[in-house]
């Protein structure tokens, strides 16, 4: 006689007690990649932490996958829709963190090393026998690359060199198919805003588009004959100018975020600088507003050119979708996190302005990216550490697991109900047609408006 | 027969004796200025002293232009003696109209009293009896090139098609039958010098700009507006980051002023006006220098995606100084005020202003000379007159005495500074020149 199915909550508790026995090992975890931070495409350590770990848990996994993505399949004791359940593999590069590596600059200031140990977490309570029998359909656990939106010229070598088409982590795993066969997706990240409380659930984030910028002038002596040269450099400052000129153009709610770094100043202080460069985002709440301003954006490069009679080659390379986030997913997810902090440890997120690949995953399917505490400082900053790795790591593991369950449990009836209730944005097909009609590159002179 | 000598010396008797009512003449100006165009009772008042004097004249001539003929006791060439009618605007100024803001902030004033003293030296009857020739005065209007909306008007009306008033004696031909002309201008620069001749002027065009955005409630939304003055002052950016290319010896200036910057504070400004100079030390290079201006302003539109309308002026000439008769008004400074209150500036030295002396020195034999009197920065508040005699007398005895120099012994002088005068262009091709200069251009930034 079988015994009948265990309830979910007899699960969760399995789920929960397995992550508290193993909460130093999958702490420590976090820890290594901390002191092992490696920007976006870079990631091989962590990678090869990632597999180890899998290979000791005695699962298959599928290593290299977008240059360093690490992907390891469970499967449920019966049929069901497969839930992706995500760590990002990558840092930011903040040379004053105080867990910088010393020779990159390359540094976790945005807890990503959180991610992966909670992922691993998740898949060391959930792969045991009784629990993932008990579970329809399938647990995807994917390390998955480069979130951090950085070093594009690195990444555009990559991309001319056809390593990588697009320039974020998901947005490359689509392309190689890797969410093809995945129905459902979910992550968490960890935060220091104290509004966002133990766990935050809900709220949205801003597409971008990425820019490169070369303006083209002409180098001449800069004490001798200036009247010779086209100074590029002006011609980017002012383009800087434009830009601001137009932001009383942008809606609030369109939460329009335009930041340009320049990348390449100039070439000697005695000399006309003939080769200047910048890179920027066009961030916005909707993709039209994304475009809109986009325009605006080339429209402003080219008057800074235009100005002093340079060329401006302006590169458009798509970036990433905003988040939207699947509400009933959300609705499961938050019982979860009410159980486990207290109803009044769980905030909820409105709009952020920031950007990440999840948002081109949620166009594709029903996905949620919600936020977990123990950090402070400033994203991005070099005073963003993880303080309490309970919380970051060990609470948030029992989040996702959890969650896993209440998907996949009971033939997976909620799982279903998610997808069944989720009207997706794209396919993968239109995604990949839309970011690839994102890409630009032209090449602006002067002399075509001066005739 | 009085030697030249002579004749110099009875012309200045009768300046000297007309001293109080020439100063009074530049004071009576002085307190009723008018601008470019606007000069109706300064003419007035040139008409009834030419009246007094007995000098047969026409008025009306570009507007506001009054022109005098004296025939001499024989034929021979015919010399002018310029005097400009017209003020600056200058609101700050002491001697502003208080309703218009028109202020003589550049000397003009003293100009008109300076050609009548001049005049009067020549009619002195045993002078005029041995001079050959005809002495033209001629107050000529709207040497300051502002008020360009206004003129642009006058140009739409058909009362102009120059916006300068030589430029349109000129086209007139109101100097088709003058030989050579004369003028002195007053300076607050010269130290302790009393006149100074030679230095160059700056040529120039103007352009009056249009930005054309789109209103919308600044407040409520800003996103459906198109900012024209954002696209008004990054172009005057664009403009000044451009000036790292101007070469020195092109004594490049450019500069100008918003005439309009909006409609209300609470819309988005959708007409921009600006009024703009480029200035240069050759014909070529204003238009070099102006293309650039151009492009700028053509940036500024593109960078928020509103239109412009740039109507490119043709402005002034650079003067070039007639040798024979700059020699002339150099030698009869140091013969009235000496050697050492005599400056002769280097031709390479560039005042930075421009003239339209400067148009009819191409055509025919020009001088612009400058008088000691003034005080304070030329077209500033502070520019006035402190010292009539140096501002009024002395120039009116020099100009007597370089025209009795050309007209005196059968206007030999004068003959021979015709016969080896080159011109630059005939009026024709000068003409030519300035109306291709005349032209609207239109950008869309937005399209």
């Amino acid at each position: 006689m079988a015994s009948a199915a265990p309830s979910k909550e007899d699960l969760k508790r399995r789920v929960f007690q397995e992550i508290d026995d193993r909460a130093d090992e999958i702490v420590s975890l976090a820890k290594t990649i901390l002191q092992n931070p490696e920007p976006g495409f870079r990631e091989t350590k962590t990678a090869a932490l990632v597999a180890s770990t899998f290979a000791q848990m005695g699962v298959p996994f599928k290593a290299g996958l977008a240059v360093t993505g690490v992907r390891a399949d469970l499967i449920g004791g019966s049929a069901g829709p497969a839930l992706a359940i995500m760590g990002e593999l990558d840092s930011l590069i903040v040379n004053q963190h105080p867990h910088a590596d010393p020779n990159t600059g390359a540094a976790h200031a945005c807890g990503h090393h959180c991610q992966v140990a909670m992922m691993l977490g998740a898949a060391m309570a959930l792969m045991q026998p009784d629990v993932l029998s008990s579970l329809s359909g399938r647990l995807v656990f994917m390390a998955v690359p480069a979130e951090e939106y950085i070093e594009i010229e690195y990444r555009d070598g990559l991309r001319r060199k056809g390593n990588i088409e697009f320039l974020g982590g998901k947005p490359e795993m689509v392309r190689i198919g890797e969410f093809d066969d995945v129905d459902l997706a979910m992550m968490m990240h960890t935060t220091s805003n104290r509004d966002d409380k133990d766990i935050c659930v809900g709220g949205t984030n801003n597409g971008t588009v990425a820019k490169r910028i070369q303006f083209i002038g002409r180098g001449a002596h800069a004490g001798g004959s200036p009247h010779l040269g086209i100074n590029a450099l002006n011609a980017a400052t002012l383009a800087l100018t434009a830009i601001h000129f137009n932001r009383e153009t942008f809606r609030d709610e369109d939460s329009i975020r335009v930041h340009p770094i320049m990348t390449k100043g100039g070439e000697a202080v005695s000399a006309v600088p003939a080769d200047v460069r910048m890179e920027t985002f066009v961030r916005g709440r909707s993709i039209e507003a994304i475009i809109e301003a986009n325009k605006k954006v080339d429209r402003a490069v080219k008057a800074g050119a235009l100005a002093v009679g340079a060329g401006v080659n302006i590169q458009t390379i798509p970036g990433y979708l905003p988040l939207r986030q699947d509400n009933n997913m959300s609705q499961v997810f938050e019982a979860n996190a009410v159980e486990m902090v207290g109803r009044d440890k769980v905030g909820h997120a409105s709009h952020r302005g920031g950007s990440t690949d999840m948002g081109d995953i949620s166009h594709l399917m029903p996905a949620i990216h919600p936020y977990v505490g123990g950090a402070s400082g400033l994203g991005h900053g070099a005073d963003y550490v993880v303080e309490d790795y309970g919380l970051a790591v060990v609470t948030a593991a029992k989040a996702l697991a959890a969650t896993a369950v209440d998907l996949l449990a009971d033939g997976a009836s909620e799982g279903g109900r998610v997808i069944s209730g989720h009207r997706p944005e794209m396919t993968s097909g239109e995604y990949l047609k839309f970011m690839r009609g994102l890409a630009s590159e032209e090449n602006f002179r002067s002399e075509s408006i001066l005739c | 027969m009085l030697t030249k000598a002579e004749l110099k010396q009875r012309a200045c008797q009768t300046i000297d004796g007309k001293k109080k009512d020439l100063i009074a003449v530049a004071q009576d100006i002085l307190a009723h200025p008018e601008t470019g165009f606007n000069e109706t009772r300064t003419a007035s008042l040139v008409a009834r002293k030419f009246d007094e004097m007995g000098i047969k004249h026409r008025s009306g001539l570009a507007i506001t232009g009054v022109k005098g003929a004296i025939d001499c006791g024989g034929p021979g060439p015919s010399v002018a003696l310029l005097g400009e009618l017209d003020s600056l605007t200058v609101e700050q100024h002491p001697h502003a109209d208080p309703e218009t803001g028109a202020a003589h902030a550049c000397g003009h004033n003293c100009q008109i009293g300076m050609m009548l003293g001049a005049v009067a030296g020549l009619q002195t009857p045993e002078v005029l009896a041995q001079l050959s020739g005809r002495i033209v005065p001629f107050a000529v209007p709207a040497e300051e090139f502002v008020d360009v909306e206004r003129r642009l008007q006058l140009r739409e009306e058909g009362k102009l098609e120059f916006l300068g008033g030589k430029q349109e004696l000129i086209r007139l031909g109101e100097f088709d039958d003058v030989d050579m002309a004369m003028m002195c201008h007053t300076a607050s620069d010269m130290g302790d010098r009393q006149f100074a001749v030679g230095g160059a002027s700056n040529g120039h065009m103007v352009k009056y700009v249009r930005f054309i955005g789109r209103g919308a409630h600044a407040g409520g939304a800003p996103h459906l507006g198109i900012n024209a003055l954002n696209a008004a002052t990054f172009a005057l950016q664009a403009i000044n980051a451009n000036r790292e290319t101007h070469q020195e010896h092109e004594t490049v200036r450019i500069h100008g002023i918003v005439t309009k910057g909006g409609e209300a504070v609470s819309a988005v400004p959708a007409d921009v006006r600006l009024e703009w100079r480029v200035r240069s030390a050759t014909p070529e290079a204003v238009v070099k220098n102006g293309e650039v201006v151009d492009r700028c302003f053509k940036a500024g539109a593109l960078a928020v995606g509103a239109s412009v309308e740039i109507s490119n002026i043709p402005g002034y000439h650079p003067i070039r100084h007639n040798p024979g008769l700059q020699e002339l008004f150099r030698r009869n400074s140091v013969d009235l005020l000496g050697e050492r209150q005599t400056m002769v500036i280097p031709t390479r030295r560039n005042r930075g202003g421009s003239t339209d002396m400067g148009d009819l020195s191409r055509i025919i034999p020009a001088c612009h000379p400058y008088t000691a009197g003034a005080a304070g920065p030329g077209h500033s508040k502070d520019y006035v007159i402190t010292d009539y005699e140096a501002a009024v007398v002395n120039p009116a005895k020099i100009m007597a005495m370089v025209a009795i120099d050309l007209l005196s012994e059968g206007a030999a002088a004068a003959k021979q500074i015709i016969a080896s005068h080159r011109p630059d262009v005939t009026k024709q091709n000068y003409l030519r020149f300035q109306r291709e200069r005349a032209q609207v251009i239109r950008f869309d930034g937005g399209a």
